[in-house]
């Protein structure tokens, strides 16, 4: 009897696992860290070091850098940053706007910083400090800028694109051609191209994901696909050990209340059977 | 004094004091694997550790009102009031790891579902299951008569393991659920759920043994001695009452 319920126990315990062997990795890989994490794009030199998750990809001399910098402003903090990675000085942004997402109000900030580097950023304070997502480009023949607009009544993301272009002027807008779907792992975004331009755009929410190039448009989608999955890969780990102790203190005291009352009972015959024995010397 | 009034209690037996060491050093061993050496988990943060808990728990629960389905089947083919004891202590030891369970999933759905609860078809199914054995005990003690309330009580152990089952299956069968499945896909609608990586399956493969054989076996024993013991003493009380 026993070993038939031990066979069965033993049946029960290893049925699922041998699904779990079977499971495999996460394929994204990720730079990890106790204050946040970002994905790493596919194909970008890895040049992450404590704190800083920083990725490059030559061909485009294009950067994506993630960090918490401990600042109480947020457009001191992506300056303070900005100057501090690139040694000069970065000057005040050439736009700037708000957006609501998910985890919180996010800044889009631009940056012109000498004649080749062009710097985005999307900010927003935590309790540690400001959330400093750059995409750096410093490639001499080119412009790349990323923005994320929240969108303005009901608009789509080819009437953001349009406004985009006309806001940063950029040169040979006029010979684009006409909007096309491209898909990326990122999602599908509407891509308009000429040899010298390129506008890409994506509605997610109420907000648009906008990036433009002048000089390098064959380089865009790949480098706005890389961005735009680091802002949305990016997160940070939540602290929820006050739950872990709480559902440790929920199992070993539903635990420990089932053998307290194994170990009760228990004395509470032994105090019934010491009562029958002196009843019954009594009656004797 | 009659002899059989100096009752003594039986000594436990080696095995079940073997069985009681390994049982609490394995359940300290799989605590310390999943709280120490599994890796953490950067999306949920150290909540996702309850898991080494919370799963295993029910695979526990399982055994346990597997041992009430085994107890009562023997007891309504063989009528041996042994097999009915174990049925009982399934029903007590399988009702307290399903209620780990199910507090153990509601404090994890808190931080990650942004709710202590939600009428998810496996939520909706354990807590069913839990009422269905809590039934049981308020059953088996309103009824008097000692061997009706042994038959009845084993159709019902029987019959209730279909909130075991159900509760199993379900995630399986209804794809609106949200709640993970760990073992092969999750539905689309999964949310918090994470991979099954090496590391997870180090620390849940041995906690899934403790957890499913050792506990319920150890906690069955001890509650079936103490029944033993109940018994004995009820005799005395009607022997002692009738000299």
């Amino acid at each position: 009897m026993r070993h038939a319920l031990a066979l069965f126990c033993a049946l029960c315990a290893l049925w699922p696992c041998g699904g779990l062997l079977a499971q495999e990795e996460p394929p994204v890989p990720y730079f990890q860290s106790a204050a946040f994490n970002a994905p790493i794009p596919a194909g970008w030199q890895d040049q992450s070091r404590a704190g800083i998750a920083q990725f490059y990809q030559a061909a485009a001399q294009a950067t994506i850098r993630t960090r918490i910098v401990p600042a109480g402003d947020v457009a001191d903090a992506v300056e303070q940053d900005l100057q501090a990675w690139l040694g000069s000085p970065v000057g005040s942004p050439v736009y700037q706007g708000k957006v609501n997402l998910a985890d919180g109000t996010w800044r889009s900030l631009v940056y012109q910083i000498g004649d080749d580097t062009t710097a985005s950023v999307m900010a927003r304070p935590n309790e540690t400090g400001i959330i400093v997502i750059s995409f750096v480009e410093a490639h001499p023949a080119a412009k790349i800028i990323m923005l994320t607009i929240a969108q303005a009544e009901q608009n789509d993301a080819q009437t953001e694109m349009t406004a985009a272009l006309q806001t940063f002027k950029i040169s040979g807008r006029a010979d684009l051609s006409a909007p096309q779907t491209l898909t990326l792992s990122s999602g599908e975004w509407l891509l308009q191209s000429s040899a010298a331009a390129a506008a890409m755009g994506r509605a997610l929410g109420n907000d648009s994901y906008i990036a433009l190039a002048e000089g390098g448009a064959e380089s865009l989608p790949e480098l706005a696909d890389a961005y735009h999955s680091s802002l949305l890969g990016f997160y940070i780990t939540p602290d929820t050990s006050t739950f872990l102790w709480l559902g440790l203190a929920a199992s070993f005291g539903i635990l420990g209340i089932l053998l307290f009352s194994f170990v009760w009972r228990r004395r509470g015959l032994q105090k019934e059977l010491v009562l029958i024995q002196t009843l019954t010397q009594e009656a004797d | 004094m009659d002899a059989a009034l100096q009752m003594q209690p039986a000594p436990t037996p080696r095995l079940l004091r073997i069985l009681t060491l390994v049982t609490a050093l394995g359940f300290a061993a799989a605590l310390f694997l999943g709280l120490f050496v599994a890796g953490a988990d950067s999306q949920q943060g150290p909540i996702q550790r309850i898991f080494y808990i919370h799963m295993p728990a029910f695979f526990g629960a399982f055994t346990a009102f597997g041992a009430t389905v085994i107890g009562g089947a023997v007891y309504l083919w063989r009528r041996d009031e042994r097999w009915d004891k174990i049925a009982l202590a399934g029903v007590e030891v399988g009702l307290a790891f399903a209620l780990i369970n199910l507090a153990t999933g509601a404090i994890w759905a808190r931080p990650i579902w942004n709710t202590w609860w939600t009428w998810d078809p496996r939520l909706t199914s354990a807590a069913i299951m839990v009422l269905t054995y809590a039934a049981y005990l308020m059953l088996r003690a309103g009824i008097e008569d000692p061997r009706r309330q042994r038959s009845l009580m084993s159709v019902y152990g029987i019959f209730a393991f279909v909130s075991v089952l159900t509760t199993l299956f379900i995630i399986r069968i209804v794809p609106e659920t949200i709640h993970p499945v760990i073992v092969g896909p999750s539905p689309q609608n999964a949310q918090g759920s994470f991979e099954a990586t090496r590391g997870v399956a180090m620390a849940l493969v041995p906690s899934l043994i403790v957890w499913t054989i050792f506990m319920p076996l150890t906690l069955i024993w001890h509650r079936c001695r103490l029944e033993n013991r109940m018994e004995a003493v009820k005799r005395l009380k009607v022997q002692a009452l009738s000299e």
